[in-house]
């Protein structure tokens, strides 16, 4: 076994992220997951480029998709060589696509490799109900015409209707937004804090679309060349005039709106990974190294946590692991799934007996500078396509690294969190190169 | 985008109807291959040590010479009853180089004449001649403007796609300077097929002959602007062909063709606002720290705002000048400022007939393109010091989603307003860029080439 | 609890009772009652009802798992073994020295104690009888207790206890109602789980359990008894909570219910669940409420614990 060598992040590329039923409505996964992977292979001049291994996925899968990836591979202008996987770990595939091959490539066996994820709401997987569905198994089973149209008598017409994918939680039957209206009243965060948060966080992608940030992270796609759920023009008053969607059955202790959630979203990210000399070897840029990452879940089941609270665990273990500290921290990427995520995250880590008693910590992990917090906006402005949005974090945050440099005579370093349905959280630890 | 008309009279009955009716009949022009040959012998006409030099160097290409001097008693080969049997002529080389007065035209120019009747279809003429310039003896000055009178004249009593240009040497530039080889072997190639009537100058005896003539640009790192699509696209297209390796640049909003394109060129896209203050420095960043230097810079990157000048606002005037020459000489200045851009750098930006011959609604977008012709004549000298040249080339009415927006009467007089009674193809423009863009036309700066097909308005 | 006490007469029964008979009986024996107003009698019958080699259906066991979200394990759910010998219990309600209606009963309270899993392929004996008559506010209440044991084995492996109220039927010599315990205000507590019952869910649970009676089928069956929708089965609630207690619960649990507001269908049920655990971080008990979050009464109140 080889020694463990450096992975580093080149670069990357994803498509505006385009609210659902909009300008992708017609796209599907497939499509956009290919977009996005030729703008990179465009960018860092890929073509016909063999990378030692794609992988990516998608949360909202077709079973059509079941190779989705390879697929977009063969779609795409890289070398039909590239080998490829599916990764699917909710909104954290991203980030997780990130970290399973950055160890590979720490590990030598291989050389490059591109992460990414894609998901559409717009043409998420319709299916048929369980009804139809046992039916239609059991006439594919059934051998003569007599258990045949048994088979067949057993379909209702309500069994008829088709079945629209939720985002409901299969075990508590709540949506993610229902589970976050409880844990946002559980850690008191106030409706203003979380319509300022949101409010940031257009303001900051919108900065940095006009000083040109994306110019090399973004690529249009069908006619949208900014993110279509950005609202430059957004403001507390306006943000406070919304109705309150989630927690409705909190009463006047609902503050969760359309305006400081994310909305469903369509979209794609690729991440580029390689190993030192690959980079180095084709005049590449190296933007940051991946450090770490570290996995976490928290037992949401009976509310013992919140479901979207395992990226405070997962934070807190991986700065043990590194030795480090909210201090040694440049740049927090917190996915904002909803404001009320990230201000519970924050609270959590603030929160003494919190720290002692569930993160196994002396005393409160810390405190984030909220100026450096999400500095070029984050998933309220952007929209969420859910396994995208680790992509569009890394790569971000690797630019921003890259761009800073070095802080006190160490590189810039900066923390992601991700939140994922199912009471999962995925952490990583980029550095300036 | 495509001329059904010209494909209509190109053959069959319809090229009969054309005949019949007096109607303008284009043909399919012969345009580049890889393997491409001139449609027959090359007639050299000229007898000096000019004329010599340039029949050896057709015959080492391969080509079938003949020659028409006054050493081989003037009877032109072509000539009498035996004419019908000798194939085509695929060029005439008119050599002029030593013609001392208005008289001393006659004969070669006449010869030349002669052998017209045998010009193939698509076939090719070109003048060699010296550049008049005002140090010249009268009579002399006088024989050497004449030449440009007699190629102008000479482009547009030819038919069947076939084009007339001439080379222009400079005092001191002998017929073998490789640009004057470079030139010659641009115009009679497939690659100048819009290119007609004009004259190109060879400044000096600068530049080198590719080693491989269909891989000029081998081994070079090319930017092209406004490389989404249209024109850029195809300049994009025809660098990557040549060799180079391209920088496709385009406004962010464009990233979505302009992926297509540096993918399908396998170069890269550089997703960049030109008039960012620091373009030139990001353009330089990406093309020396990903593909170790930067040789070609095309300008490309254009726009109209047409309001005719009573209607103009500020916001229309200024976007225009803005993006069509004011970042060109921002970019320019950064790039004669670095280090990784002189020796063997070629800059060619694009003009427009409407720069030269003016249009009407486009005042804004005429001065852009007539600041193009100028910027290009002030850089040259500053280039030339660093080893570098500058051109621009000035497309006519040229076949682009944009040109078929237009109505399709307008459309169609437009495109017939020429010598080859066409549009021309973007990649007839791009062909232009990437010889003025090579090693090959390293003698030549300072020019301003249309590509109009001898477009009857402007020069 | 093996042999049955002196004087109590045990009937074999052959096989399990239909419920839908039972049920029928049930009907005839309401309209025998409103015509001759009862039989007056205050005792229960001195009768344990025995099955031998009663063995679980697979495909139903599996359907019932699918409905209520169990994994579907070879060991038979509790509440799959309440549906699997309720005929029996049902048959003690229906016999003719029964002192109260079959129809119109209401379930109060049922509690399990599920002592050793019962696998699919397990033959098992049931026994039910009723004890417990006394006398309730609203009317007359009863438990009728059933056992299951492994064929031939003395060891009770289920044991389950239903207490049913005959509301508005007040027997003579039976204690006097007692003065109506004060409500407790129900608070409730912020969901973890919300579940979303559509109008078959009654349907769909007498498909699993065979309990067919009329009050959960439909909307109009229901009104033929004077409820105004088709309520859920107490006992599909009860499971569906059981379900979602989830695996910590182990092999060997009590489990307890009680009911309270009738759940309309469709509907809206707020769940909560809440875990303790001893000092090792083992699970111990759970309690769990369900309410409505339209209304916010509670529909059911109950818990699971480590046996």
């Amino acid at each position: 076994m080889s020694t463990v060598r450096k992975a580093v992040v080149v670069g990357g590329n994803r498509i505006p992220f385009a609210r659902s039923n909009g300008a992708y409505a017609m796209s599907s996964n497939l499509d956009m997951l290919t977009a996005a992977l030729d703008g990179l292979v465009a960018r860092y001049g890929l073509q016909d480029e063999r990378i030692g291994e794609l992988a990516a996925g998608a949360v909202l899968k077709h079973s059509r998709d079941f190779n989705l990836t390879r697929e977009a591979v063969l779609g795409s202008s890289l070398s039909p060589e590239t080998p490829a996987y599916d990764v699917q770990q909710a909104c954290a595939t991203g980030l997780e696509t990130v970290l399973g091959l950055s160890d590979k490539i720490k590990l030598g066996r291989i050389e490059s490799a591109i992460a990414g994820g894609v998901d559409s709401a717009s043409d998420a997987p319709i299916v048929v109900s369980e009804g139809l569905r046992h039916a239609l198994l059991e006439l594919n089973r059934a051998k003569t015409l007599q258990q045949k149209l048994k088979a067949v008598s057993k379909i209702r017409p309500k069994d008829v209707t088709p079945v629209a994918p939720g985002t409901n939680e299969p075990r508590t039957g709540l949506s993610m937004g229902e589970h976050q209206a409880l844990t946002t009243v559980q850690w008191n965060v106030t409706r203003e804090a979380q319509d300022e948060l949101a409010l940031a966080s257009h303001r900051n992608l919108a900065e940095a679309y006009e000083r040109g940030f994306f110019d090399d992270l973004v690529t249009p796609y069908r006619g949208l060349t900014r993110d279509s759920n950005l609202r430059a023009d957004t403001s507390l008053e306006k943000l406070a005039k919304l109705k309150t969607v989630f927690g409705r059955q909190l009463g006047d202790r609902a503050t969760m709106t359309a305006g400081n959630s994310t909305p469903l979203t369509d979209g794609a990210s690729t991440v580029l990974l390689a190993s030192e000399d690959w980079a180095q070897s084709r005049d590449l840029p190296i933007l940051a190294d991946v450090v770490d990452g570290e996995a976490a879940a928290v037992d949401f089941v009976h509310g013992k946590d919140g479901l979207l609270m395992a990226p405070v665990f997962a934070v807190a273990r991986l700065l043990g692991r590194l030795g480090l500290t909210f201090e040694d921290i440049d740049y927090f990427e917190i996915h904002e799934a909803f404001a009320g995520t990230v201000l519970s995250h924050l609270a959590a880590w603030e929160d003494e007996e919190f720290c002692r008693e569930r993160l196994g910590l002396d005393g409160a992990l810390g405190k984030v500078d909220r100026a450096k917090l999400n500095v070029n906006g984050s998933s309220l402005a952007a929209g969420h396509p859910f396994a995208a949005t680790g992509g569009r974090i890394v790569a971000s945050l690797a630019k921003q690294l890259h761009e800073r440099g070095e802080v006190d005579g160490r590189p810039a370093r900066g923390l992601i969190s991700v939140c994922a349905a199912g009471g999962l959280g995925v952490a990583a630890v980029l550095e300036a190169r | 985008m495509t001329d059904k008309y010209t494909a209509f009279v190109s053959r069959g009955w319809g090229r009969d109807l054309a005949k019949r009716l007096g109607l303008p009949q284009p043909v399919a022009l012969r345009r580049y291959a890889a393997d491409e040959r001139l449609p027959g012998p090359a007639l050299v006409v000229g007898s000096g040590p000019s004329a010599q030099a340039l029949a050896d160097a057709l015959e080492g290409w391969g080509v079938e010479v003949r020659r028409d001097g006054a050493d081989d008693g003037g009877a032109s080969p072509e000539a009498g009853s035996d004419g019908a049997r000798r194939p085509k002529l695929g060029a005439i080389i008119l050599v002029l180089d030593d013609v001392e007065g208005p008289e001393g035209l006659s004969a070669p120019v006449l010869a030349a004449g002669r052998a017209l009747r045998s010009l193939a279809a698509c076939g090719r003429v070109v003048t060699v001649s010296r550049r008049a310039s005002a140090a010249d003896e009268p009579s002399l000055a006088a024989a050497r403007q004449g030449v440009e009178g007699i190629l102008r004249s000479l482009a547009k009593e030819l038919r069947s796609g076939s084009t007339a240009n001439g080379i222009l040497l400079a005092e001191g530039v002998g017929a073998d300077a490789p640009s004057v080889l470079g030139a010659l072997r641009f115009l009679l190639s497939g690659r100048s097929a819009f290119v007609d009537g004009q004259f190109l100058t060879v400044g000096t005896d600068g530049g080198a002959l590719p080693l491989d003539p269909d891989r000029p640009l081998a081994g070079k790192v090319a930017v092209v602007t406004g490389a989404a699509r249209g024109i850029g696209a195809s300049i994009a297209r025809t660098l990557g062909r040549d060799g180079a390796k391209v920088v496709a640049v385009d406004v962010p909003a464009a990233g979505e063709s302009l992926a297509r394109v540096a993918n399908e060129v396998h170069g890269t896209a550089l997703q960049l606002d030109i008039t960012r203050t620091d373009a030139g420095e990001r353009i330089l960043e990406h093309a020396v720290g990903r593909h170790g230097r930067l040789d070609i810079v095309v300008h490309n990157a254009g726009i109209t705002r047409d309001k005719l000048l009573a209607n103009m606002d500020a916001a229309k005037w200024d976007s225009v000048i803005a993006v069509n020459i004011a970042a060109q000489l921002r970019i320019n200045d950064a790039l004669l400022a670095s280090d990784h851009f002189g020796d063997g750098a070629h800059i060619v930006s694009v003009s427009s007939t409407s720069g030269i011959a003016g249009n009407r609604g486009q005042t804004n977008y005429a001065a852009s393109k007539a600041g193009v012709v100028g910027m290009v004549r002030s850089t040259a000298a500053r280039l030339a010091a660093r080893g570098g040249t500058v051109n621009a080339v000035a497309p006519g009415f040229i076949e682009t989603e944009m040109t078929a927006k237009i109505p399709f009467a307008t459309r169609e007089v437009a495109r017939r307003l020429n010598s080859l009674q066409q549009g021309g193809l973007p990649v007839d423009v791009a062909e232009a860029i990437a010889f003025l863009a090579s090693d090959a036309a390293g003698g030549i700066s300072g020019n301003v080439l249309r590509v109009c097909g001898q477009n009857l308005v402007g020069q | 609890m093996s042999a049955p006490a002196r004087g109590i007469e045990t009937v074999e029964l052959p096989e399990m009772p239909s419920l839908s008979r039972l049920y029928v009986g049930a009907a005839r024996e309401a309209a025998k009652k409103l015509v001759g107003k009862g039989k007056g009698r205050a005792t229960l019958p001195a009768a344990r009802h025995h099955v031998t080699g009663v063995l679980p259906d697979l495909v139903k066991m599996t359907e019932y798992q699918a409905l209520l979200s169990e994994t579907k394990l070879d060991i038979a759910p509790a509440g799959y073994l309440h549906a699997l010998s309720f005929p029996a219990a049902m048959s003690v309600m229906g016999r003719d020295d029964f002192p109260l209606p079959l129809l119109g009963m209401v379930h109060l309270r049922n509690h399990v104690e599920y002592r050793k899993p019962v696998l699919y392929r397990d033959l098992l004996d049931v026994t039910a009888w009723a004890e417990g008559l006394i006398g309730h506010r609203a009317g007359t209440q009863v438990d009728v207790v059933t056992e299951v044991r492994h064929a031939g084995s003395d060891d009770v492996v289920w044991r389950g206890v239903s207490t049913y109220l005959a509301k508005g039927v007040f027997l003579p010599s039976v204690d006097k109602p007692r003065v109506a315990e004060p409500r407790e205000e129900f608070r409730a507590p912020l969901p973890t789980a919300l579940w979303r019952l559509g109008s078959e869910t009654g349907r769909e649970y007498a498909a699993v359990s065979g309990d067919f009676n009329p009050i959960h089928l439909s909307s109009i069956s229901a009104r033929a008894l004077g409820m105004r929708r088709s309520i859920a089965h107490g006992m599909y609630t009860a499971s569906r909570a059981l379900a979602e207690v989830g695996a910590q619960k182990g092999d060997a649990f009590a489990w307890d219910v009680k009911f309270e507001a009738p759940v309309f269908l469709p509907a809206r049920v707020c769940l909560n669940i809440g875990d303790s655990t001893d000092a090792h971080g083992a699970w111990v008990h759970s309690a769990f409420v369900g309410w409505s979050p339209t209304s916010g009464r509670r529909h059911f109140v109950g818990s699971v614990e480590r046996l």
